[in-house]
């Protein structure tokens, strides 16, 4: 299973990836409400932020989805039925990585499915020419995160 | 040379089927490829998300999707279902649940059985259940009746402006029905609000011309007058309406257990396991109790994600597998014409000990609870934005100060008090 990994460190707020992500995911059209990133980044004092859907492994958004609408796919992405959507944003209650979207004029939760790229690159991912953002083997990126961790440790 | 042990095939029975047996019985299933799985619903049609009853009420969602859930879902798991049947007791020494289908009596024979029967709307002396006007709002035959009933012209009272209430009045002015919903509370969706958020979404529903609440007074009777209902308040006033509906809250249905031995106290008493005070006896959902995962209390947390975690939960120690439950925390999330409402944690918590934090906007309002400099609580009416990363640092206990120092944090109003996008108050 694959997760996206994000180096705040390496990001410096171009939002390529948001434009890329615009162009590749969205399939309403341009002058629509729906014609909107599913990733946002975001700069604070604090250092940039990444607004996306992790895939996580376990999946509160699905638990708490009222409609049936998100469900987690064969491939363990996380899918979503719009039709389906009620837009409770019960899902948005539980995300703890505040990738659920609403869009003004429709009453529905919006997420990233990974209907772009190939499965293997998102667009996001690909438009990022700073290594800040990748998509990766979800126990790679596991083990690369905790061996940051522990380097980061090991510095101070 | 190792001989094979024999698993001897099992029969589980549920009684139930909405979210906590249907997730129950599809990891039951998971779990034990060759166990007998057998579900008793007392309702007629499959499992379907009683959540969006009152969306379908509304003609927001269509029966096709509320009702999607169809016998091949059952079939498919080889589960043995019967749908219209109703457990009347249980008989704890001879392992059988006695159901009556139709009013002929059924005998189901179970090696563990899970209750998961949910709660049932109240009704009072002062509103007694009449299927001809004086209803409630919980299952789908109700849904289906408040629908023919709700055409243009007509008018209905609601009792109790909570989650349900509110719902209900909200799917029935979609269908042109005038709606009248009293509330004893001075604020609407009970535990949810404060007096600041109760008055937005009481606003922003009022906006409807159709729509009216009325706070801070009760109803004292309820009689059929000629084809209409008239009800008597508490102020002394009366009002005709064509039908009223209950929404005052609702009580754990677990009747047929009289005389069992499993422990009730108005729920049923569940320990981590789910299991109930008597041996194979589990119980999910509604029916009874959880745990508040941050204070540890045992609580009563009838919400959709609760029901489905422990009936999975439930499914794993009935199949021999140790698993317990945690618990959650009291939420809700609900949206009424584009304005949306989010309310996590011990929301009404008062004290010397509370501090209080807040963003007012003109369009947005929140505000978190904070015991000990630890959020305990977070409430959200207009943007609810990021309210998930909220919940994780009081699921998680990150003292406030650690919080609002983390880059996430920035996107809540509350945290910023800007209230506008960051990234653009920041550039
Ligand atoms: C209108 C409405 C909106 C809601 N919206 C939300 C929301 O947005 N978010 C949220 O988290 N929660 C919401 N809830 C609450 C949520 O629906 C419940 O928490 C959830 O349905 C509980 O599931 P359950 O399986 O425990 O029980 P239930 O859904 O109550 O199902 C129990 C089933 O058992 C059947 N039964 C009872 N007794 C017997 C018997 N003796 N024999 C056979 N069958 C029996 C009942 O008829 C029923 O079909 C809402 C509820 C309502 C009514």
């Amino acid at each position: 299973m694959k997760a996206f990994v994000f180096r705040p460190d390496k990001c410096d707020v171009c939002r390529e990836c948001e434009v890329a992500c615009t162009a590749a995911c969205s399939t309403a059209p341009r002058d629509s409400a729906r014609y909107a990133p599913f990733i946002k980044v975001y700069q604070s004092p604090q250092g940039p932020f990444l607004r996306l859907c992790k895939h996580c492994e376990d999946t509160p958004c699905v638990d708490a989805c009222i409609g049936e609408s998100l469900q987690r796919g064969p491939d363990g992405i996380i899918v979503q039925d719009e039709k389906r959507c009620v837009g409770c944003f019960m899902c948005n209650m539980v995300c703890p990585h505040g990738a659920i979207k609403t869009v003004m004029g429709l009453e529905k939760a919006f997420k990233c499915t990974l209907v772009c790229g190939d499965g293997d690159h998102p667009a996001c991912v690909a438009a990022c020419d700073r290594d800040a953002l990748q998509f990766d083997d979800f126990s790679t990126t596991v083990k690369r995160r905790r061996t940051r961790k522990i380097q980061g440790i090991v510095k101070k | 040379m190792k001989a094979k042990a024999k698993k001897s095939i099992r029969q589980h029975v549920i009684i139930g089927n909405c979210i906590a047996a249907v997730t129950a019985a599809n990891t039951l299933r998971e779990l034990n490829p060759d166990d007998r799985i057998v579900i008793i619903g007392d309702e007629e049609v499959p499992s379907y998300s009683r959540c969006l009853i009152t969306y379908y009420l509304g003609g927001m969602v269509t029966q096709n999707h509320l009702l999607s859930h169809a016998e091949k879902w059952y079939a498919a798991r080889d589960i043995e279902l019967h749908l219209a049947t109703r457990a009347e007791g249980v008989d704890v020494k001879r392992r059988i649940v006695h159901a009556r289908h139709n009013g002929r009596k059924k005998d189901i024979r179970y090696d563990t059985l899970l209750v998961a029967t949910g709660s049932s709307p109240i009704f009072t002396k002062s509103f007694p259940y009449d299927p001809n006007g004086i209803v409630g709002m919980r299952t789908y035959a109700d849904a289906q009746r408040l629908k023919a009933w709700a055409r243009k012209g007509k008018k209905a009272i609601i009792i109790g402006a909570g989650f349900v209430g509110l719902k209900t009045a909200y799917g029935l002015v979609k269908r042109g029905v005038q709606v009248k919903v009293v509330e004893l509370l001075p604020t609407v969706l009970g535990r949810m609000t404060d007096l600041e958020a109760s008055r937005r979404v009481r606003d922003r529903l009022v906006r409807h011309e159709l729509l009216d609440i009325e706070l801070n007074n009760s109803v004292v009777a309820t009689w059929r007058h000629r084809n209409a209902y008239v009800v008597r308040y508490q102020n002394g006033g009366e009002e005709q309406a064509d039908f009223v509906v209950a929404s005052v809250g609702v009580q754990a249905n677990t009747s047929f257990l009289e005389g069992t031995g499993v422990q009730i106290d108005r729920i049923v008493c569940v320990d981590d396991y789910q299991r109930t005070t008597v041996e194979d006896i589990y119980a999910a959902g509604d029916v009874c109790r959880s745990r508040h995962i941050v204070t540890g209390q045992w609580i009563y947390n009838a919400i959709w994600p609760v029901a489905a975690a422990q009936g999975r939960i439930a499914a794993y120690n009935m199949s021999g597998q140790p698993q317990t439950y945690a618990g959650n925390i009291p939420m809700n999330s609900v949206d009424f014409y584009e304005m949306w409402i989010t309310a996590i944690g011990d929301v009404q918590a008062e004290g010397d000990d509370i501090e209080e934090i807040s963003f007012t906007s003109n369009t947005i309002y929140q505000k978190v609870k904070l015991r000990n400099g630890i959020p305990i609580s977070f409430m959200a009416v207009g943007n609810v934005d990021g309210a998930g990363i909220i919940r994780g640092a009081i699921v998680g206990r990150t003292p406030w100060k650690e919080f609002i120092r983390k880059p996430q944090a920035q996107l809540l109003p509350v945290v910023n008090q800007i209230g506008g996008f960051l990234s653009k108050a920041v550039a």
